[in-house]
């Protein structure tokens, strides 16, 4: 019994990694640009789908393809934020949600027309090699991408707090009119979270591919997961959306273990309006605006 | 003025009468069908557009209410053999009910969370049917027996006659909005969507009047939800649910108009008639193409009309008004 659940928190601990890609660029960009991007999964999609190609086609490890998808989508996410995002910042809620919204919907259905519905996957040489020590099974791919992703995690805390430009995006989030008093250039600061919440969702993308299909809808799973850890964690902070969503894995995980195979969805959901119900501020406190 | 109103209301008669006798002129199933799509989607779209348009509360989970609707009658009627025709007012109260502990949960955040907790609550509906077999068939869903011409069951041979009847039930909605909108409510509404805060602050009791319109916007939907699994004969989950319901409810008002009487008439005119061109250019396999172009023309709107088609009508209507009297 108590191995059973020790691997279901191990387990639940190895996809939050992956959860916590996403969840800190949906917090990053809510707490700089002040929006909640809706298409933060397809971006995923798109990482795996960028893996899955360069794997297939140029023979690259899906782990190497890093280098190429953290690039290519922080480059995407820059030019998103130029010519969409600053376009609708502002008091309005209606053009934001809905942009970002016709965003994700775009993607995902484009991404329907030219790779099609079926499963992509990319088998490496330690797709099925795994660990064991006492009793316990850690699958190697998965330990990988849990590693990168919470050194990832790590190098964007480190970037927030020490560098000239995180502090910039620091200064941003907290009071965008003092920020720009104080010579920070609001357009620049927003471009750089845009681009590196998307590079992470990249990065997520390419951690998953050795052991997880790509399709068009992947990344709805991915989103949904990020936005229950956003609103549990405390909004726009990196280490609650971190916390919340390694709580969000173990949940999951031990809802498969203990409840059933297709229940984790509804762990999720439960999770989601049990917060709502119970703390709609979030973990943090603060208010949603 | 005066003769503004008069325009308004000639222009109602003639629409009404077209409408009316459209179903007499065109005979063809197919074009009967697309027809009979528009109203609906313009139904749910008005329906969305009380709660989402005027105040402003931009729900993408009234697949919940559509789906709590199309249930309610079906099991009404398949289990107990009660007409749809009760089995639908049964469905809105059932919808309106549940919008309660739903706008409770909700309506706690604002802005894109409120969003994200009506897709929550909506997905999270579909879950519990698919999961409980016992309730309502669970995942396979129902065929809903066909009883050839049965008008006080909600079955017709000919699609003309649900064509009126989907007609009726737009022309209660917009008849409920046109009230609301002229009312008090409306003016509160309004305010809520401008500045929640503010509103509540000159005595707007913002709660109360959120909650009352969503039961109405929830009552309206369920209705739209009955009708449509009436006219398909089949229920399951994915169907009652669907995703692309809560989409294509925010969508027609938003590109037709968020906030106006007609926006989501107009937007729904507009992007079910691209969507049926696109389907006899491409064949069946339109999925993904028909959202594709869906959520681009939601782009042109947001970045380059945010008042929707109304907003571009109005503009050249008062732009015309203002001329007149200076030829005068």
């Amino acid at each position: 019994m108590l191995e059973t659940v020790a691997q279901a928190v191990i387990n639940g601990l190895l996809i939050g990694g992956i959860y916590a890609l996403v969840s800190i660029g949906v917090t990053l960009i809510f707490g700089v640009v002040k929006i909640v991007n809706f298409a933060q999964g397809e971006f995923v999609m798109i990482g795996m789908y960028l893996s899955f190609y360069l794997a297939t086609q140029f023979g690259l490890d899906p782990l190497l393809s890093l280098f190429v998808t953290m690039p290519a989508l922080f480059a995407a996410g820059v030019l998103i934020q130029h010519f969409l995002i600053r376009r609708v910042l502002g008091p309005n809620d209606m053009p934001q949600i809905f942009l970002t919204f016709a965003l994700s919907l775009l993607l995902l259905n484009l991404a329907l027309m030219l790779f099609t519905a079926n499963y992509r996957t990319v088998h490496t040489s330690y797709s099925d090699a795994a660990l064991h020590f006492a009793g316990l099974y850690v699958p190697v791919a998965k330990l990988i991408a849990f590693v990168v992703a919470m050194a990832l995690s790590g190098a964007l805390w480190v970037f927030l707090h020490t560098t000239d430009l995180g502090k910039a995006m620091r200064a941003a989030a907290q009071n965008r009119d003092v920020a720009t008093l104080m010579g920070i250039n609001p357009n620049r600061v927003f471009a750089v979270a845009f681009g590196a919440a998307l590079a992470l969702a990249g990065a997520a993308g390419s951690l998953l591919m050795p052991f997880y299909s790509a399709y068009p809808f992947v990344g709805q799973v991915f989103v949904l997961m990020a936005f229950v850890a956003v609103v549990l964690g405390t909004l726009g902070n990196v280490i609650g959306a971190l916390v919340a969503s390694l709580m969000m894995g173990v949940a999951e995980s031990l809802g498969i273990q203990f409840v059933g195979a297709d229940s984790g969805l509804i762990v999720v959901f439960a999770m989601l309006l049990l917060t709502l119900a119970l703390k709609p501020t979030g973990l943090g406190g603060g208010r949603v605006r | 003025m005066a003769r503004s109103s008069l325009w308004k209301i000639a222009a109602l008669a003639l629409l009404v009468a077209v409408t009316m006798a459209l179903p007499l002129v065109v005979t063809n199933a197919f074009a009967l069908d697309i027809f009979i799509r528009i109203l609906l989607f313009s139904l749910v779209g008005v329906a969305w557009n009380l709660m989402g348009g005027y105040a402003k509360q931009l729900s993408l989970g009234h697949a919940a209410f559509f789906g709590l609707g199309a249930y309610t009658s079906t099991i009404m009627q398949v289990d107990f053999d009660i007409s749809p025709w009760i089995g639908m007012v049964a469905g809105g109260v059932v919808a309106a009910l549940a919008s309660l502990p739903i706008g409770w949960l909700c309506f706690r955040l604002r802005g894109p969370y409120f969003t994200i907790a009506t897709i929550a609550t909506a997905q999270a509906l579909m879950l519990i049917f698919l999961k409980f077999r016992d309730l309502a068939w669970g995942a396979e869903g129902t065929t809903i027996p066909n009883l050839g011409s049965a008008p006080l069951m909600l079955q017709f041979e000919t699609k003309a006659s649900y064509y009126y009847v989907v007609l009726g039930l737009l022309a209660l909605a917009l008849l409920i909005t046109w009230r609301i909108e002229r009312s008090w409510i409306g003016y509160y509404l309004v305010a809520i969507g401008e500045d929640e805060d503010a509103a509540e602050a000159v005595g707007v009791n913002a709660p109360r009047i959120k909650r009352d319109v969503y039961m109405i916007s929830a009552f309206l939907t369920a209705l739209a939800g009955t009708f449509y699994v009436q006219y398909i004969y089949f229920i399951d989950p994915a169907t009652a649910f669907n995703f692309n319901i809560s989409i294509e409810a925010a969508l027609v008002s938003i590109v037709g108009g968020i906030g106006t009487l007609w926006g989501p008439v107009i937007g729904t005119v507009l992007l079910e008639t691209t969507s049926a061109l696109l389907q006899s250019w491409l064949g069946s396999s339109t999925g993904g193409v028909q959202l594709t172009v869906y959520a681009l023309m939601l782009m042109a709107i947001i970045l380059w009309r945010p008042a929707g088609l109304m907003g571009f009508v109005n503009d050249i209507w008062r732009r015309h008004l203002r001329r007149r009297p200076a030829r005068a």
